[in-house]
Formats: structure tokens, sequence, C-alpha cells
């Protein structure tokens, strides 16, 4: 199992448009997520904070979630943008976008104050050519 | 953004509790990264792009995330469902016994022209198996349905299912297309009766039964 990170040079994967120029896939299956120039490039001033990938705890004996802060994100405006993609049930009027194949999550989130607004993380996430 | 799909086609998953539709769809991988905060907030519904005949179609795929266990789905769930899987558990009776009220429910709230597949799941528990292929098969024809078994667990025939359902709905798609473009005004058939047959091909038994793929 490969850790769910990897490093990323921003030049590399932004357009002169903004958007993303590769493909985006899942980090752990390959699962196709977006096509290129499907995304636009924000760096958020206020980093969003969405539940961890792993959780060091268990949330099932009530342990409280972990939360990393996220800053990078491809936007997407429409869901039906995603190649592939899955959507949680609603928590605190947000939906977590997750893998549709294997289900890691969450990959980004929709908040539905915004509900045109999909934030993909690119930390969360791979780009392949 | 310009559109960059063909189609869009929203599938529902219906079937008793239990028999695996969860599993169709969702695969709640355990013990894997945060697989416990996922399941613990449920899975609303999944979009895949799928390529057929050099179509891209969008398909949006939901659950009835466990409504079903109060035996009836509501109306709301049904709106604008253009294909619908029928799942029961090939170990289970009941669940297969239950089929034709979801298809009562089916024929109640959903659109008359909606397209319907029967699965059998859990392919993969053939030692326990209570339905034989043939009952399905069977109930298959009686409603004009197409049938398939399948596994989740061995990943077995699901995507083949996606992909059956979603050729048939998008020939009856691009059929009332074709039907409209001369200026025929014939509407989303509500209320009435009167169902497209699968395909055009006769609906004799031994055609719809070359139909039923049960691999």
């Amino acid at each position: 199992m490969t850790e769910c990170t990897e490093a990323y040079n921003l030049s590399e994967l932004v357009s002169e448009t903004n958007t993303n120029l590769k493909k985006v896939k899942c980090l752990r299956c390959d699962s196709f997520i977006l096509q290129p120039n499907s995304g636009l490039f924000t760096k958020l001033e206020m980093s969003l904070s969405i539940p961890a990938l792993r959780q060091k705890k268990s949330i099932v004996t009530g342990d409280s979630i972990e939360y990393e802060l996220l800053q990078n994100f491809w936007i997407v405006n429409d869901a039906f943008t995603f190649e592939n993609i899955g959507f949680t049930n609603t928590v605190d009027n947000k939906k977590y976008l997750i893998c549709a194949d294997c289900e890691i999550g969450p990959l980004g989130v929709q908040n539905l104050d915004n509900p045109n607004e999909f934030y993909l993380s690119i930390d969360r996430v791979k780009h392949v050519n | 953004m310009a559109k960059a799909y063909d189609y869009l086609f929203k599938l529902l998953l219906i079937g008793d509790s239990g028999v695996g539709k969860t599993c169709v769809l969702f695969r709640f991988a355990e013990d894997q990264y945060n697989a416990t905060f996922i399941s613990t907030i449920g899975i609303d519904f999944k979009i895949r792009t799928i390529e057929l005949d050099g179509k891209k179609i969008k398909l949006q795929i939901w659950d009835t995330a466990g409504q079903e266990r109060f035996r009836t789905i509501t109306t709301a769930y049904y709106r604008g469902a253009m294909g619908i899987l029928l799942v029961y558990d090939i170990t289970s009776e009941k669940s297969f016994d239950s089929i034709r009220n979801w298809i009562r429910n089916i024929e109640e709230h959903a659109s008359a022209d909606v397209e319907r597949m029967l699965i059998g799941n859990k392919c993969d528990m053939n030692d326990r198996r209570q339905v034989s292929k043939e009952r399905g098969e069977k109930l298959a024809i009686e409603y004009g349905m197409k049938c398939m078994e399948t596994s989740a667990k061995l990943n077995e025939n699901i995507e083949n299912a996606f992909f059956t359902l979603a050729r048939d709905i998008k020939a009856k798609t691009e059929k009332r297309l074709n039907q409209n473009r001369p200026g025929s005004n014939s509407q989303n058939g509500t209320g009435s009766n009167t169902k497209l047959k699968p395909k055009d091909n006769g609906g004799s038994k031994s055609s719809f039964f070359k139909m039923c793929t049960i691999l």
C-alpha cells in the first residue's frame, strides 16, 4: 500500500489558463477522476479543514476525527465534469468527494452553500499525462 | 466549460436489504485508510463515465440508502430515473419473492418507460444458492427484462450489468429522438402504460431468452 500523498510541483500541474494540465487519477487505485483542463486551480488563503485520509484512532469507538488543512484545489463547477467520483451523504451541510472505485476519501468537498463548487484536493490525487 | 458528454442517465439500485445492492455500487473497503470515516457517513451516489458506440455517457447511480427497509420507496427517489437494477440475492428465496413487490412499486412510482434489469447477486456463493438461474430467467421474461447474475464480491459482471442497462436506455433514447425529429409530438409517456419493448426483436420467448446474459 502506497502512502497517499505525493510531492508535486505546481508549475508542472497548472496550465497558463489556470486549469489542470494533466489527467487527475486516484492515488490508490488509478480511477480516472478528471480530464485535463476541467478544474480551475485555486490556492485558498483560508485553508479548508478536511478529515484526514488516514485516521489513526478509530472513529467507531468515539474518538474524534482527525482533520488536515488543505490549501490547493481544483475547483469543478459541474458534478458531471468528473469522469468518476462518489459523493457521501451530507454532514454539516457538506458532501465529501470520494474515489468512485476504491472509495478512498475524502478527496475533496462540496459545501452546499455553494453547491456548484466542487473542491478536489490537489494533495489527495495524482496527476498523469 | 462546454458540455463534455452526450447522455446523462440516472440509474437506481432497488431490492431488499442485505442483497448486496450496496456492494454492487459501493465497496466499503474495510480497514483501509479511513474507510470507517466514509462508511460512517455513508455514500449518497456515484458518477461514472462510460463510452458506448463513441458516445460519452454519464451515469449517476443511486442506492436506496436503507429506505427499502420500510418496504416502500418514495416517488422522489424514482424521479427522473431512466434505469433500475432490481437486485436479489441468489441465496435468499425471500429477496427473490420480493422482486414482484418491487416491480409493483416501480410501476406505481417510476416513469412508465423506465428500463429495468434483474440482477441475481452473490453468484460466488453457489453452495448456498436457493434461487436457480432458470427461475431468475423466467421472472425476467415475464416482465420483459434482461437478467444477469453478478458477484459484487468478485466484481463479476457488475460493470457488464451497468453497460447493458446503459446501452438499452441509449437505444431507447435515440429511438425517441428519431421519432421526435420529424415533428411528431410524443411527450414523455406519463400515466399511459405504453411501454417500449426492449429492442424490436419480436419478443418471442426464445429471443428474450437469448437476451438473458447469464454468465
